[in-house]
């Protein structure tokens, strides 16, 4: 059976996880979204996506929102698992204190689940507060730590000074919530099983190569070692002399698995394309 | 015309200083008519003279002011835990001390199931077993091929047989964290936190919903009461969703349902005000016995877990500050929110730094919104001190304090998490009582055992599970403590006008005991024979 791609978007309270996902809800991607949320409050959906509501689930057109928290949060993703047919991608918004690793560390443990990335959600203006009030500082540090992918919100550029403070924290450079389409930052938009190439969003730099080869595992974890760190996303099946090899690569993460049988599909990589070049991520994979 | 039952009694101990004892009450329509002698019933009153408690005490139904509803349902896993233990059908459990015990006692289990079904065993706690850890080798002795898994009492970790391990594809390639490995690289059996648990769970079975808000869960959590003398008891963080509250109201309305059940909505995730108006909605639909309308909310972790919010110097080992499960803002925001809408909060606070964070959100919530009768209930409150009781008495705030936690976690509060002189002053009854702070003592059930007896002894004696005396300065009298889990307990849930006493009014909820407390020695107190209670004056004798 397909794995369900999990996406866990975290950060403080008011940092703007919902806008994230209500940018996310509104956009044409194609996928029929599962989203669970801890607070239907600040939900905004259009009414045009609109199927149907009541008090604990909002059906949309393209998915469904659904209201849960705590450790009934884990149980309601075994219900997720359990729908048929399943959605395509789950997202789960962490509460605002939690420790989104600790969610999202399920991805890897469920074998019917795969990990798509913990985005980190940052408030540019409410940051340096935060990390200065010693009661809480180290969970929110722990928050941005552990993201693959820190989106800052509420502000045109970055500042220098929370550039500073987040530098320490996290390796990658934040990206800013701006105009452009969020979903590739949180979505599968390759499913597996289906030839699509990644969205021509000028924001984005997407490659794919039709059949990879490898010699074996070893090489091809080597070779995913030394990858560009502008690529966000990388995906597919390949071909070594272990077998097939799925790939599963989100920011600083990389997991490979054995699979039996299959076809190899391609392996398709994007990122933003402030971070890299198509002919840096060519380069590499042409490169030895 | 309802007819009057006058119930007759070795001793009626009626917490009600204008009459502390008396053989006889009178009991109409479930409420209590009369207390004194045979002659207490006015004259020309039809009577009929119940004679069925005549050799026993009587005292008023105690009030379980912190405890979960789960604590009926783990009883259909095997208990392995190192203490005691009675089930609600009465039967003793032997604590296991050490880990032949348990598999021992699972291999009894083991071959009472039919094929194929998993079995699950709950309550292990390794702080207590000295030796080897609890692992995968050991469950597969029990079984090579039926899936095995053990809860551990925190409900944060467990431990799987080879069998239950392979239903989740865990083996010496997995690289996940919280899947413990040996140092053979192969996994040791023990799984740490929901992410690493969830797919052994969703294996073999396990779902924490099915423990809570079920029809046979509620029936079994008013057997457990039962056992304990308990006639009202909270379920202290209730999710109450959609149908939740349609089955509680048809349990507890059903005749013969002999608890009164104080459910608490859970206040975590969502606006304030919506929670607050969602408690509102569900105050409406009280019944006499659902009382509904409060919240719980968290802060902190636990002490023993190293996660509860310490002020300087923090833990002895060295150990970083706990975690908020719920961040300082938003206390004040939920304190705010349902101190201006009249929510009752029940707020748990284990750390005192937790504590010291409440109450600055209390006391900003009472300048903004004053509510003299908010009776909100600080919960745990293990490392208060006389200056944070002085806070709750300016406020009247409550104090429900977790004494059981002297006797089954003081000796490693002492040696492992707080030290010697912190571990001392914990669970001040004595200071929170002088300071003028109305209290009630719980047991957290199912964390420890429900049984006020058992949490009233552990106020009055602070003997720990070594035998030692921690804190003697902290204890209090025998006459308190039975205050602390009848009136008391009464005042923090804003019941004590129908319960918590023996008398004229009231609601005829009673203890029935087989000893006299306030007679037999203090440090006997836990050994006073339960033998039913009387709810809404309905015997229901075990």
């Amino acid at each position: 059976m397909t794995r369900l791609p999990l996406s866990v978007v975290g950060g403080y309270l008011g940092a703007g996880k919902t806008t994230l996902i209500n940018r996310l809800l509104s956009e044409d991607h194609g996928l029929r979204l599962m989203v669970l949320v801890n607070d239907f409050g600040a939900i905004n959906i259009d009414a045009a996506l609109l199927a149907s509501a009541d008090e604990d689930t909002i059906a949309l057109t393209n998915g469904c929102v659904c209201c849960t928290m705590g450790a009934d949060l884990f149980m309601a993703v075994g219900d997720v698992l359990d729908r048929a047919p399943r959605p395509d991608h789950l997202i789960i918004e962490a509460s605002g204190i939690a420790d989104p690793a600790a969610i999202a560390n399920v991805a890897r443990a469920e074998p019917e689940l795969s990990y798509a990335g913990i985005v980190t959600v940052v408030d540019a203006g409410q940051i340096g507060g935060l990390l200065g009030d010693a009661q809480i500082a180290p969970q929110i540090r722990q928050q941005i730590g552990v993201a693959d992918l820190v989106v800052l919100t509420k502000t045109e550029g970055v500042p220098g000074e929370v550039a500073d403070l987040l530098a320490p924290l996290h390796p990658r450079a934040p990206v800013l919530l701006g105009g452009g389409r969020v979903a590739p930052l949180l979505l599968d938009v390759v499913p597996m099983g289906q030839r699509v190439m990644p969205s021509g969003h000028p924001a984005y730099t997407s490659w794919h190569c039709a059949c990879p080869q490898m010699r074996d595992r070893a090489a091809l974890q080597d070779k995913l070692e030394g990858r560009p760190g502008g690529i966000w996303r990388i995906k597919g099946l390949v071909q070594t002399g272990d077998g097939m090899i799925e790939v599963q690569v989100v920011g600083a993460n990389c997991e490979l698995r054995a699979v039996a049988g299959g076809q190899a599909r391609g392996l398709v990589a994007l990122g933003l394309a402030d971070r890299v070049t198509l002919a840096e991520i060519e380069g590499w994979w042409s490169g030895t | 015309m309802a007819s009057t039952t006058l119930f007759r009694c070795r001793r009626i101990i009626t917490m009600d200083p204008n009459r502390p004892e008396a053989t006889h009450v009178a009991v109409r329509e479930g409420r209590i008519l009369a207390v004194g002698d045979a002659d207490c019933v006015w004259p020309d009153q039809e009577v009929v003279l119940d004679d069925r408690l005549a050799d026993t005490v009587l005292m008023p139904g105690f009030v379980e002011g912190h405890a979960h509803m789960m604590a009926g349902a783990m009883w259909r896993y095997a208990y392995v835990g190192y203490h005691d233990r009675i089930d609600p059908e009465g039967v003793l459990h032997k604590g296991m001390t050490d880990i032949a015990d348990v598999i021992e006692r699972l291999r009894g289990h083991e071959a009472g199931l039919p094929e194929g079904q998993p079995l699950v065993a709950w309550g292990f706690d390794p702080i207590f077993i000295e030796g080897d850890r609890l692992g995968r080798a050991h469950l597969d002795r029990i079984s090579a091929t039926r899936p095995i898994v053990v809860l551990f009492s925190n409900f944060h970790l467990m431990c799987a047989n080879s069998a239950a391990l392979a239903l989740a594809g865990y083996d010496r390639h997995s690289n996940i964290e919280g899947v413990v490995k040996g140092s053979d690289g192969a996994p040791t059996g023990e799984l740490q936190e929901m992410a690493a648990m969830f797919p052994v769970m969703r294996r073999t079975g396990i779902d924490f919903r099915a423990l809570t808000q079920r029809p046979d869960v509620i029936e079994t959590y008013a057997e457990v009461c039962r056992r304990a003398g308990v006639t009202t008891a909270t379920d202290l963080f209730a999710e109450m969703e959609e149908g939740d509250v349609d089955t509680l109201l048809r349990v507890t309305g059903q005749p013969g349902f002999g608890l009164r059940l104080v459910p608490a909505l859970g206040a975590a995730g969502g606006e304030p005000r919506r929670i607050a108006e969602r408690a509102l909605a569900l105050k409406a639909q009280s019944t006499d016995k659902l009382r509904l309308g409060a919240v719980k909310l968290m802060t902190d972790g636990s002490i023993q877990g190293w996660t509860a919010r310490v002020k300087w110097p923090g833990y002895v080992g060295g150990q970083p500050n706990g975690l908020w499960n719920t961040p300082p803002d938003q206390i004040f925001a939920l304190c705010a929110a349902m101190q201006r809408h009249g929510v009752q909060m029940h707020i748990h606070v284990n750390g005192d730094e937790a504590s010291d964070v409440s109450l600055a959100a209390l006391e900003a919530a009472a300048r903004a919104h004053p509510w003299p009768g908010a009776r909100h209930v600080l919960q745990h409150c293990q490392m208060m001190g006389a200056d944070q009781f002085r806070r709750c008495a300016q406020l009247g705030v409550c104090a429900n304090i977790f004494a059981n936690h002297i006797w089954y976690f003081g000796d490693q509060h002492a040696a492992l998490t707080i030290g010697e002189d912190r571990a001392q002053r914990m669970d001040a009854a004595r200071s929170a009582l002088d300071e003028g702070v109305w209290i009630a003592i719980h047991s957290d059930a199912p964390v420890t055992p429900m049984g006020p007896l058992f949490t009233a002894w552990c106020a009055v004696n602070r003997t720990t599970m070594s035998g030692r005396v921690l804190g003697a300065a902290q204890r209090i009298t025998v006459g308190e403590a039975l205050y602390a889990i009848t009136l008391g307990a009464a005042y923090t849930l804003g019941l004590d006008g129908e319960i918590g006493s023996i008398e004229t009014g009231k609601i005829a909820d009673f203890a029935i005991l087989g000893e006299d407390p306030t007679l037999v020695a203090p440090e006997a107190i836990r050994d006073v024979p339960v033998l039913g209670t009387v709810s809404g004056g309905e015997v229901h004798l075990l």
